[in-house]
């Protein structure tokens, strides 16, 4: 039943499995459903979706699976016959049978499209439509979209595809899916718990033992309370050629800051290249010399960096590399981010950029330091692992012969 | 399967067409009903209205940051037992009476064949990002065991559960495929109208239709932080009547804006609403 209401879901792509659809069934079975098709049409959104931003989706699904199949068979009937016999047209007055004679077929159906889109926006009742859907230009294109669209105001039902193709939840939508509960739950597992907290719990099973030794005199043991001891230093190229991943990059760092549960996020910024210092704020005013982010780093200690690394050769390999305003450092860009490095054991580089675009050299360079990822949830997922050192620690060959 | 009888919205909640399909048909399949919108948009009440609608009990359990989803089932008072193992004159083998069940184990206990429990899980995702897949079990099955006594607390009939969330976090998939799912929208004008009626039946038409038009035109201004709800308006209405602010006050500004809006920059842009509200 409705298997192909189902299949068109999936294509318009309100993620609906086949759980769900039987569900919705058994609630078809069970009578739980009226027998109305607006019923229908709420019953299967609130089964089918699982997200405001999927109504728009399903509402569009909806109308163009329902606005043929739907359509009870006591009002399509009469519509169909009166459409195929499209000889009794006593309204035409001569002047509207002149005009129409010189419209050939595609002005007619253009004009028709026109009525047809006209009349789906106002959403008005049928009946004015009949008048002027009905006459004779729209029944040479012997179209069953006219008689569908008559039949939903005329017979007063089909109300479900008229608000389905009202189309309200359109703001709701998001074709951009920043999975920031993906990516959190793969931060998630950076966590390092540690008994070093200042806040005590009560260790009960100490407590236990302790009262039972003591001959059932209750004697209260606490203990610090688990705390997250991983912390992150993030990176992050706010260069030009990142603007267009500003999405992104802005959703993965919400869910480092605040999904991800960690003691401690610093954050550094950098223009295309680590040169001698970065800076702490996103205006990039406050500096930071380098060495003071590769001065004893605390244990567990993750280094992710965030950014294309693609720029210039020159930006990356020469001295006075940089191209921003009064940064003057004689070090090539690539022995600083070799400094870097060296000094986190635990280093990622998450790239916004697709991996088939890695074989550039200043990426390939860049890659042959740090692990490189792409800058998605499977990408991060296996950052992480490698972070935490498992999985396989070098992704060294990677990109160089990537891309021809 | 015996026909639960079907729910209408009661008469201090008015429920649109959308929603009481919705909850029947949760109610009828026994999923989860997940309710999202806006802040102030009824969807706490609405556990509420099904519990008085439907004239079954009602259970709440209001989610916060630091609920686990253990705690929903039941508790061990270890510590209680612990004091009355050297103080108390209670029979600590009994370890029965030192289990509580949470809201979710007494929905699953109080659950008979004939008289079903309305159990509302309040903002579900204020909780840590597990906590919903925790529950997934638990909710399938509608039984769990308790670990210390080995009691196996098995529901009778299925909890009418209704979650609600304010989307902070976004939900796990396994948890949101197995609930069905109603976004409460904002309420046409006309059924705001009711509403309105509904909660302050006394109130002078003038004065209603004055206060919607204003209300609805402060709703649309672009970009706020926080746009006034139906809560809101409620609210404002009986600050207005308590007040006894004339309805010309309410043609010619926002008084009480306060009561409207949380924002101080919000206020100040409803404040510049100084031209009549526009009519009809």
């Amino acid at each position: 039943m409705f298997v192909g209401f189902h299949t068109m879901l999936r294509t318009t792509g309100v993620p609906v499995g086949l759980g769900e659809w039987l569900t919705l069934l058994q609630a078809l079975d069970d009578g739980a459903i009226g027998p109305s098709l607006k019923e229908f049409y709420t019953a299967a959104r609130a089964v089918a979706c699982r997200d405001e931003a999927d109504f728009d989706r399903f509402d569009l699904a909806f109308s163009a699976y329902f606005q043929d199949a739907a359509l009870p068979a006591n009002v399509r009937q009469p519509l169909q016959e009166w459409l195929d016999a499209p000889i009794e047209r006593p309204l035409l007055s001569p002047e509207e049978l002149a005009a129409l004679e010189h419209l050939d077929l595609e002005q007619l159906k253009a004009l028709y499209a026109e009525r047809l889109l006209e009349q789906q926006e106002r959403h008005e009742g049928g009946s004015r439509w009949i008048g002027t859907g009905g006459t004779s230009p729209f029944g040479q294109g012997g179209s069953h979209p006219t008689g569908m669209r008559v039949g939903e105001g005329a017979g007063g039902r089909g109300q479900a595809i008229a608000s389905a193709r009202a189309r309200r939840f359109r703001n709701y939508r998001s074709d951009v899916v920043l999975d920031t509960r993906a990516m959190a739950v793969a931060i998630r597992k950076l966590r390092r718990l540690e008994r070093s907290s200042r806040r005590l719990e009560l260790d009960l099973p100490e407590t236990i033992d302790r009262t039972a030794k003591n001959a059932g005199d209750i004697e209260i043991v606490e203990r610090p309370e688990r705390r997250n001891q991983a912390r992150v230093v993030l990176l992050l190229d706010s260069g030009g050629s990142m603007d267009p991943h500003a999405r992104v990059v802005e959703a993965f760092f919400s869910a480092l800051k605040r999904g991800g549960g960690l003691r401690e996020v610093e954050v550094g910024y950098f223009h295309n290249c680590v040169y001698s210092e970065l800076y702490t704020d996103m205006a990039m005013l406050e500096r930071k010399p380098l060495e003071k982010w590769t001065k004893s780093v605390p244990p567990a200690t993750h280094l992710v960096v965030v950014g294309d690394a693609w720029m210039a050769p020159r930006e990356l390999f020469a001295g006075f590399g940089a191209i921003e305003y009064g940064m003057l450092d004689p070090t090539p860009g690539i022995d600083r981010l070799q400094e870097l490095a060296a000094a986190y054991r635990s280093r990622a580089w998450l790239n916004p950029i697709p991996d088939n675009y890695w074989g550039e050299p200043t990426i390939a360079a860049v890659g042959n330091l740090f692990p490189m990822f792409p800058l998605t949830v499977e990408g991060m997922t296996a950052a992480v692992s490698t972070l935490l050192g498992k999985g396989d620690k070098r992704q060294r060959p990677l990109p160089a012969r990537a891309a021809q | 399967m015996p026909h639960a009888p079907r729910w209408t919205g009661t008469r201090s909640y008015l429920a649109d067409e959308a929603l009481q399909t919705t909850v029947n048909v949760a109610v009828a399949l026994g999923r989860p009903l997940l309710v999202k919108g806006e802040p102030g948009t009824g969807k706490t009440l609405l556990a509420h209205a099904i519990a008085d609608g439907l004239d079954l009990p009602l259970l709440t359990w209001h989610v916060k940051s630091t609920t686990r989803a253990s705690d929903g089932l039941y508790l061990y008072d270890t510590v209680a037992r612990l004091n009355d193992s050297r103080f108390g004159d209670r029979d600590v083998r009994d370890i029965e009476q030192y289990i509580k069940l949470g809201p979710l184990g007494l929905a699953f206990d109080q659950s008979i064949p004939e008289r079903r429990v309305v159990l509302l899980i309040d903002e579900v995702d204020k909780a840590d990002l597990e906590f919903p897949n925790d529950l997934l079990h638990e909710l399938d099955a509608m039984r769990f065991r308790v670990a210390e006594t080995g009691r196996e607390v098995v529901a009778q009939a299925r909890p009418i559960v209704v979650i609600t969330s304010n989307a902070e976090k976004e939900l796990p998939d396994a948890f949101l495929r197995r609930c069905v799912f109603h976004y409460i929208e904002f309420p046409d004008e006309a059924l705001l109208g009711r509403i309105c009626r509904v909660h302050h039946p006394h109130v002078e038409d003038a004065l209603l239709a004055a206060t919607l038009r204003r209300f609805l035109q402060v709703r649309s201004i672009p970009d706020l932080k926080k746009r006034p709800s139906t809560s809101e308006l409620i609210d404002w209405i009986a600050a207005l009547k308590l007040a006894g602010v004339a309805v010309e006050k309410i043609e010619q500004g926002v008084p009480l804006a306060g009561v409207l809006m949380k924002h101080e920059t919000d206020s100040q842009r409803a404040a510049r609403l100084r031209a009549p509200a526009a009519r009809g």
